[in-house]
């Protein structure tokens, strides 16, 4: 088999799985709400754990994403009840917001690393949820703000891009703008991760001396990947707020941003596809446990030690080839293949 | 860098997994089991674990008691037909986001159109588009108006709500014991501070100086004894816990008489007997809450009946459950009157609410039937008529003090 | 006043009985433990067990809950992070190996004690007027076991061969390696240790403070603070910073409304911890 052989063979995976989750899936369950909410949910957490996966790669442990969630999910909510912004303008607002706020920290907490880092960003959530739950009448305390409206039509030049959320299958329009979400992530972050910025972000994270050395303003491209990372969070949490109708201080906190990262890790930290894989295994995994009633929360936890003792590197990082791949790789790898 | 064999291998392999992983979702859609008898699904939705577990439970066990009850004397007859009961109970852990997937997932998935639950404001509210979507029914233990007013149309109260409760605790307290200055401390959440506004409301209406009103805890606290010290150091002749949790109760309760406190104590809702006797001991004699159907004054034989199959379900008696038992009683009698047909229609049981007027099973008070009111408090009627019982703590049973209710 | 400053020294003893645990064993094994907090928790749950179901009394119950979280720290360390620390080719792997256990510690509770939110009379009843200040004589008890369990902690990590091998460790574990000091045995004694003090703690402030299953994140978010503020790694450190947090919240709640008062202290120690990451007493690190 030559390598000619397998791009194609991954192509052919990657349109399956567009179809299944395009076409198949929501066509099949249009009309049942808790599967596509779901799957829904899973997306724009993936989303949120994309977000992650990016101050991993400059080499930060960031358990403070339910943080920038909460400032999008907020923002959307105050622009679009307070101003009565639209919500295609408060969506982008939203991750533009946490990214300021993002920016802003950064160059204060990106200096440190590994468990301080980690400390913090685990005491900016609490301070954020804290903060919101005091902001007086402007956040609504803590009962936050109700009746966020749902979308409305997106219009340029007089044709509809979008309809009006109400007068469609809500719930399928959920599923398709989180999927939207989903994938225009994916696509940047890879992107990102093929670019010359995801090589400078590497290299940080491998050792910033020698980054600092051949003369990459490190602090700069450290904030730019933290302020990137929150932009997500932000239009993540702008989705969750829009999809429930409501934001108030608790839906976003410290579980959260543990499982945020866990996502990212249990999927496996080398590959972009990881927080994705992680998110929705662990997550709709979580949903099928519900028969189990109380034990579902103790079986999950097993299973996802389980991942971490024998995956150490994540799902995605199951040998799954044929002997012909192995020979391929080994060949790569420039050692002699077994038969 | 990884190869691009190797990357192309594991991208197979993640859709290969998310596909079985989303097959297999697909799966667990419910089959519907077609029997022999006719059975009637009901719904329970509400917060099973964490400091306010107790409130789901005992909407749990009572229904699940009485379904059983009914069960045993041979299922329940609607258009001359007997139905079996069975209950579907889902924990919304007192969280709106768990709430509505918990609901969703009821009546989409369950295809169940009767819920019992939630319990506090912020789930009532944040399931009430799924319940109109999926055209279905709930009784709620949230207490704001908006909930039980138009355009909400299938949210009922399921009980006395605190601003109904309140004025009647207070006059009783101003008149018979003297109280002329009052203090409310709530939990910091929504049930909590509209609790306490519903306090200051009464409070002023009935002419009581109000010593402070804006200290509150945060949910999940445990040290009560920072925050009680402020409000005690007022002094007032009571001190109202608006909102609190049977459990925060005891704990509340003992730290205002360590830090010296000896005015009156009450809130008003049902508490926990067994959680006071345990945690607080005497030091919570004379503390005012509201009782149920339990009282001895009150009960009828079907209602010991209850109490002793709600221990075998529960493992222990709780009086809170006194004011919960009605709400399965109350959907099934406006079935029955609506007819087999608003098993599934709730449009046919909403037409029925206003000629709803049946004996309570549970209560000697013939007075008091059961029947659907509100007209005053929303305009509509969505609120079960049940009896008021305020009682008293006394290590360790609560003693009744009197006995009310409201139209 | 004075109210305000014997609530912040109590809160302060109980807090430092939270803190030494969590201490310790990032000391010991670079591990942050997330499950922490259950430890606590799951120490509450078995002495309420013990002195309220099973009607055993006091001692009894605190025997079982430090057995049982000795056991539980044995457990973890041996079939958990023993494995972790030596595969591991990240340092994140651990910690969420941390996460994970916290998780599961948590999920083991609620199947075991339920979810229903216990608690206790305070062990000694009755109230004490000193220079008008109320002193609960539940909270006096409490103060004063924990500052037993605290000077205990401290002697036998100065005077006793095992603490002073925890404490060789604890600076250098290379050099400790090389004089011979059995890493692995040492590393599971330090984390069964670390187990025992927030098993204690959690026995302790049940009659306080009362527990339930969903209490575990919380009391390591408190336990966090205390560490990171005073030092991590440092034993004064954790002391330090245990009474820093009693006072602050003692005088935030006395003055300032409900949450405001964490608001202002999560703040104020991301501002400390981005000026001095290493906290009060810590070692710098590279």
């Amino acid at each position: 088999m030559s390598r000619g052989l397998l791009r194609p063979l991954a192509g052919a995976g990657l349109a399956l799985l567009a179809l299944v989750y395009l076409v198949l899936l929501p066509v099949y369950f249009s009309h049942s709400p808790y599967i596509l909410r779901v799957v829904s949910i899973a997306s724009v957490l993936s989303v949120i754990s994309l977000g992650v996966w990016l101050t991993f790669a400059i080499g930060r442990i960031n358990i403070g994403q339910a943080a920038f969630a909460l400032i999008g999910g907020y923002a959307t909510a105050i622009l679009s009840t307070r101003f009565g912004l639209s919500y295609w303008l408060c969506l982008p607002l939203s991750g533009i917001l946490a990214a300021l706020v993002g920016t802003v920290l950064g160059f204060g907490i990106l200096r440190l690393r590994g468990v301080y880092f980690a400390m913090i960003t685990l005491s900016l959530t609490e301070a954020v949820r804290l903060a919101f739950l005091n902001g007086g009448e402007f956040t609504g305390g803590a009962s936050g703000i109700p009746i966020i409206p749902l979308p409305g039509e997106l219009s340029l030049f007089g044709v509809v891009l979008m309809p009006s959320f109400q007068t469609v299958n809500t719930h399928l329009a959920f599923y398709y703008l989180a999927a939207a979400l989903l994938i225009v992530t994916l696509a940047v972050v890879w992107r990102i991760g093929t670019s010359r910025l995801g090589w400078i972000f590497r290299s940080l994270q491998q050792n910033e001396d020698l980054a600092t050395s051949i003369g990459i303003d490190i602090a700069r491209y450290r904030v730019m990947a933290y302020a990137i990372c929150c932009f997500f969070g932000g239009i993540g949490g702008s989705y969750f707020a829009v999809s429930q109708q409501s934001i108030y201080p608790n839906v976003f906190g410290v579980p959260d941003s543990i499982f945020f990262i866990l996502y990212c890790f249990l999927g496996g930290l080398a590959y972009v596809a990881g927080p994705v894989v992680g998110t929705f295994i662990l997550f709709i995994g979580f949903q099928i446990l519900h028969p189990l009633q109380e034990y579902q929360q103790l079986i999950y936890a097993v299973l996802m030690i389980a991942i971490m003792l024998w995956l150490p590197n994540g799902l995605l990082s199951l040998r799954w080839h044929t002997r012909a791949d192995r020979a391929e790789l080994a060949r790569l790898e420039g050692r002699e293949a077994r038969s | 860098m990884r190869a691009p064999s190797e990357r192309a291998g594991r991208t197979r392999l993640g859709a290969w997994l998310l596909v079985g992983v989303l097959g297999a979702s697909a799966g667990m859609l419910p089959s519907y089991a077609f029997a022999q008898e006719k059975v009637l699904r009901i719904g329970q939705l509400g917060v099973m674990s964490g400091p306010a577990a107790s409130w789901g439970l005992i909407n749990k066990y009572t229904a699940q008691a009485h379904i059983n009850l009914i069960n045993e004397d041979g299922g329940f007859e609607i258009d001359g037909e007997k139905y079996r009961l069975e209950l579907v109970s889902v924990d919304d852990k007192n969280d709106p986001r768990v709430a509505i997937a918990g609901a969703e997932r009821l009546v989409h998935q369950e295809g169940i159109k009767y819920i019992i639950g939630p319990n506090v404001d912020e789930t009532s509210r944040a399931i009430i588009p799924v319940l109109a979507d999926g055209d279905a029914f709930n009784v709620s233990y949230g207490w704001q108006r908006e909930l039980f007013s138009p355009p909400s149309e299938n949210t009922a109260l399921g009980m006395i709500a605190g601003y109904q409760s309140a004025p009647l605790i207070y006059k009783y307290l101003r008149d018979e014991r003297g109280v002329k200055t009052i203090a409310c401390l709530p939990r910091n959440d929504t049930s909590g501070l509209n609790s306490r506004d519903n306090c200051v409301a009464a409070a002023e209406q009935l002419g009581l100086e109000i010593l402070s009103s804006d200290s509150t805890y945060e949910p999940g606290t445990t040290d009560y004894f920072p925050v009680v010290g402020r409000v005690v150091e007022q002094n007032p002749d009571l001190l109202v816990l608006s909102g609190v949790t049977p459990s925060d109760a005891p704990l509340l309760i003992r730290a205002a008489r360590e830090l010296g406190y000896e005015g009156l104590m009450a809130t008003e809702t049902a508490m926990d007997a067994k959680i006071f006797s345990e945690v607080a001991g005497d030091l919570a004699n004379g503390f005012i809450s509201v009782g149920g159907a339990s009282a001895p004054e009150i009960r009828t034989d079907y209602m010991q009946r209850f109490i002793d199959e709600y221990e075998k379900v529960a493992g222990e008696w709780n009086d809170e459950a006194g004011t919960k038992v009605y709400a399965l009683e109350m959907i099934l009698q406006t079935i029955k009157q609506a007819g087999a047909k608003a098993i599934d229609d709730v449009a046919a049981f909403k037409a029925v609410v206003p000629e709803v007027d049946a004996l309570n099973p549970f209560i000697s008070e013939e007075s008091i039937k059961l029947g659907w009111i509100g007209d005053s408090d929303f305009q509509q009627k969505r609120q079960i008529r049940v009896p008021m019982v305020v009682t008293e703590f006394q290590n360790p049973d609560f003693k009744t003090l009197f006995i009310d209710t409201v139209e | 006043m004075e109210q305000v400053i014997v609530n912040g020294a109590i809160s302060g003893m109980n807090y430092a009985l939270m803190a030494l645990g969590l201490t310790l064993i990032f000391a010991i094994m670079g591990v942050l433990n997330f499950a922490h907090g259950q430890m606590y928790v799951l120490g509450g749950f078995v002495m309420y067990f013990v002195y309220t179901v099973l009607g055993l009394g006091h001692v009894a119950g605190f025997a079982a809950s430090i057995v049982t979280l000795v056991i539980v720290g044995l457990i973890f360390e041996r079939f958990f992070f023993r494995h972790a620390l030596r595969m591991a080719a990240r340092e994140e792997s651990t910690m969420l190996l941390a996460a994970g256990t916290a998780l599961l510690l948590e999920s083991l509770i609620l199947v075991a004690f339920g979810e229903k939110q216990r608690g206790m009379p305070p062990m000694v009843s009755g109230v004490y007027k000193l220079f008008g200040v109320y002193i609960p004589a539940g909270r006096a008890a409490v103060f004063l076991i924990a500052l037993v369990a605290v000077v205990a902690f401290i002697l036998f990590m100065q005077h006793t061969k095992p603490g002073r091998a925890l404490r060789a460790i604890a600076q250098d574990k290379e050099v400790s390696a090389l004089q011979g000091v059995n890493i692995e045995r040492y590393s599971a004694l330090g984390f069964a240790l670390g187990a025992g003090l927030a098993g204690i703690a959690g026995a302790l402030l049940v009659s306080l403070l009362a527990v339930n299953s969903g209490l575990g994140t919380s009391v390591s978010i408190k336990a966090f603070i205390m560490v990171m503020l005073g030092g991590a790694g440092v034993v004064s450190g954790a002391i330090i910073g245990a009474f820093i947090l009693g006072f602050a919240e003692a005088l935030g709640y006395a003055y300032i409304p409900g949450s405001t008062t964490y608001l202002l202290i999560f703040a104020a120690l991301i501002l400390f911890l981005v000026i001095r990451p290493q906290g009060i007493i810590g070692k710098p690190w590279g």
